[in-house]
């Protein structure tokens, strides 16, 4: 398994229904990734605004990590961890 | 977030002891007579009957039944390995290990292959060579840790937390839980629907004991024992598990061919002060399965330690005395949000061929200040590092704290305190808002451009072992 860092801020469909956030796609170099499952969330509240932290599986089974930050509402797609 | 199965907190519903409790009447119910000890029986609920006295009595208040101490031990399984296998669902079902240089947690699939925590990378890779190995995510790890105590503190008023484990007082919560066990099996449900994460529950009378008794059920398990099993329990339990049973104590006690618990008793408590001091009579009583440490949420912990091993193996003064400063600082900094302040400074190091050294030193006075607590650990480090051998890991634990504020001030250096204190708050409002990276001093800049940063500051190389 390797992780590389990414630290980009992309677009991220989400659904915010029932009080909580669910990342639906999110888009990197023009292309649309489409999460086909939210493996694990976790919240840090050490910063003043809380960060949401997802990691997600698309739909070719590579796994990301995004970031919600509660203080301005930016998506930051953190790493992608793939075979190897 | 929520969190399924969630169970009123306690004292939110109103005193639970005012619950079903009855109405009076003018006069006392005749009190049936029963042994002592024997728990009251069961309140009818109806009007109490007419005393045979016709002068009137003050109402006795009845005897509340005693309840039985009641311990939950709550313990997550594999921890750092089951987060990691929960984030990537690749790893699931194979072996992980997250450490560097040693083993730090590994998951059951890897204990199966005789690894565990502690054993050297070297040695697992020998035994598991199929072993996913992970360096770890401190900060990841922290945030799972903080959801799971913060389900426990929904059934407890008081919860003890360490890393990975924590200790709740369920004692007089029954008439709030009703079944104890019903209620540990309702915790485990809520961890796991919050983080996905497995945790072991062991119920007992005291800590100890809830700890022991989760053991025998672990993983994913769950078991309660009482008062009455308690002795023979213990009896057959090996002394490393008595609660204050170090490698050091074990070492002597199995020098005098003492092995298990129930061997330990037919030493007499003197014998016992005699071999370890204040620590022997606790001993006394805990192989008797008395554990008398109450759980207890500390305000203050008993040291606050910041450590992590080189990227590569070094030498060089100026990226030792580095990272010494940006670990002093790190540390420095959790003291100050804690308000407290501390009075002892320890350094820690372990050279390239794996040999260790220690030393603590009090300051003149507790202080939470950056270059006072430096200096302090530079001096330690320049007395420790005597030999001509590589460093592979600095750490710096502080300890002895003393609320801020409450300890006897200098008088001549009151006002330079003062300057310091509120240019530190300033650096600390900074760092909250912007990340710790953001400000470096002195010597920590020569990590600058050596070592990774994200927002939490330099990214060390063992980051599950920085605490």
């Amino acid at each position: 398994m390797r992780t590389e860092a990414i630290d980009e801020a992309v677009a991220v469909r989400a659904d915010f229904q029932g009080g909580k956030v669910t990342p639906l796609a999110f888009q990197r170099r023009g292309r649309e990734h489409r999460v086909a499952r939210v493996n694990a969330h976790w919240i840090d509240r050490v910063p003043r605004h809380p960060h949401f932290y997802f990691s997600v599986t698309d739909e070719s089974g590579d796994v990301y990590q995004l970031q919600l930050q509660a203080a301005d509402l930016v998506w930051w797609l953190d790493a992608v961890t793939v075979e190897g | 977030m929520g969190v399924a199965g969630r169970a009123p907190r306690p004292g939110s519903g109103g005193c639970p002891a005012s619950r079903g409790a009855r109405a009076w009447s003018g006069l006392p119910a005749p009190r049936p007579a029963r042994a002592v000890g024997l728990p009251a029986p069961p309140a009818t609920g109806g009007a109490a009957a007419p005393s045979a006295s016709p002068a009137p009595v003050a109402p006795a208040r009845p005897a509340a039944p005693v309840a039985e101490p009641a311990v939950l031990h709550v313990d997550i399984d594999a921890f750092f390995a089951a987060i990691e296998q929960q984030r990537d669902p690749r790893l699931a079902g194979r072996p992980v290990i997250v450490g560097a240089g040693v083993i730090a947690s590994c998951s059951y699939e890897a204990r199966a292959f005789g690894l565990r925590a502690g054993m050297p990378l070297s040695e697992a890779r020998r035994l598991c060579p199929e072993a996913v190995i992970l360096e770890g995510h401190a900060q990841v790890y922290r945030c799972f840790a903080e959801q799971i105590f913060a389900c426990c503190r929904e059934v407890s008023p008081a919860v003890e937390t360490y890393l990975d484990e924590a200790y709740c007082d369920l004692g007089g919560t029954e008439r709030l839980h009703g079944d104890l066990v019903e209620a540990a099996r309702a915790l485990k449900r809520a961890i796991r629907a919050a983080t996905g994460l497995a945790v072991t529950c062991g119920i007992g009378p005291n800590r100890m004991l809830a700890k022991l008794i989760g053991k025998t059920v672990k993983p994913d398990g769950l078991a309660r024992i009482g008062v009455a099993e308690a002795d023979a329990f213990m009896r057959d339990q090996p002394v490393e598990r008595v609660a204050g049973v170090g490698r050091a104590h074990a070492r002597t006690l199995r020098s005098m061919n003492i092995r298990t618990a129930g061997e330990l008793r037919a030493l007499p408590v003197a014998a016992l002060e005699r071999l370890f001091g204040v620590a022997g009579r606790l001993l006394h009583e805990r192989c008797r399965g008395r554990d008398t440490a109450v759980v207890s949420e500390r305000e203050v912990p008993l040291s606050i330690s910041r450590e992590t091993s080189f990227h590569r193996d070094t030498a060089d003064p100026a990226e030792i005395e580095g990272m010494l400063e940006y670990l002093a600082g790190r540390a420095c900094r959790t003291a100050r949000e804690l308000g407290i302040r501390p009075r002892t400074v320890a350094l820690r190091l372990r050279y390239g061929d794996g040999e260790s050294a220690e030393c603590a030193r009090s300051l003149a006075a507790p202080s939470d200040a950056d270059p006072v607590v430096l200096a302090l650990a530079l001096a330690l480090l320049g007395r420790l590092f005597t030999r001509r051998v590589t460093l592979h890991a600095l750490g710096v634990a502080l300890s002895g704290f003393v609320r801020a504020g409450s300890e006897q001030g200098s008088l001549f250096e009151e006002r330079e305190a003062g300057r310091r204190a509120a240019l530190y708050r300033a650096f600390d409002g900074i760092r909250t808002e912007f990340g710790h990276g953001v400000l470096v001093s002195g010597r920590a800049l020569h990590l600058k451009g050596r070592l990774e940063e994200d927002e939490h500051g330099f990214v060390l190389r063992t980051p599950s072992l920085t605490k």
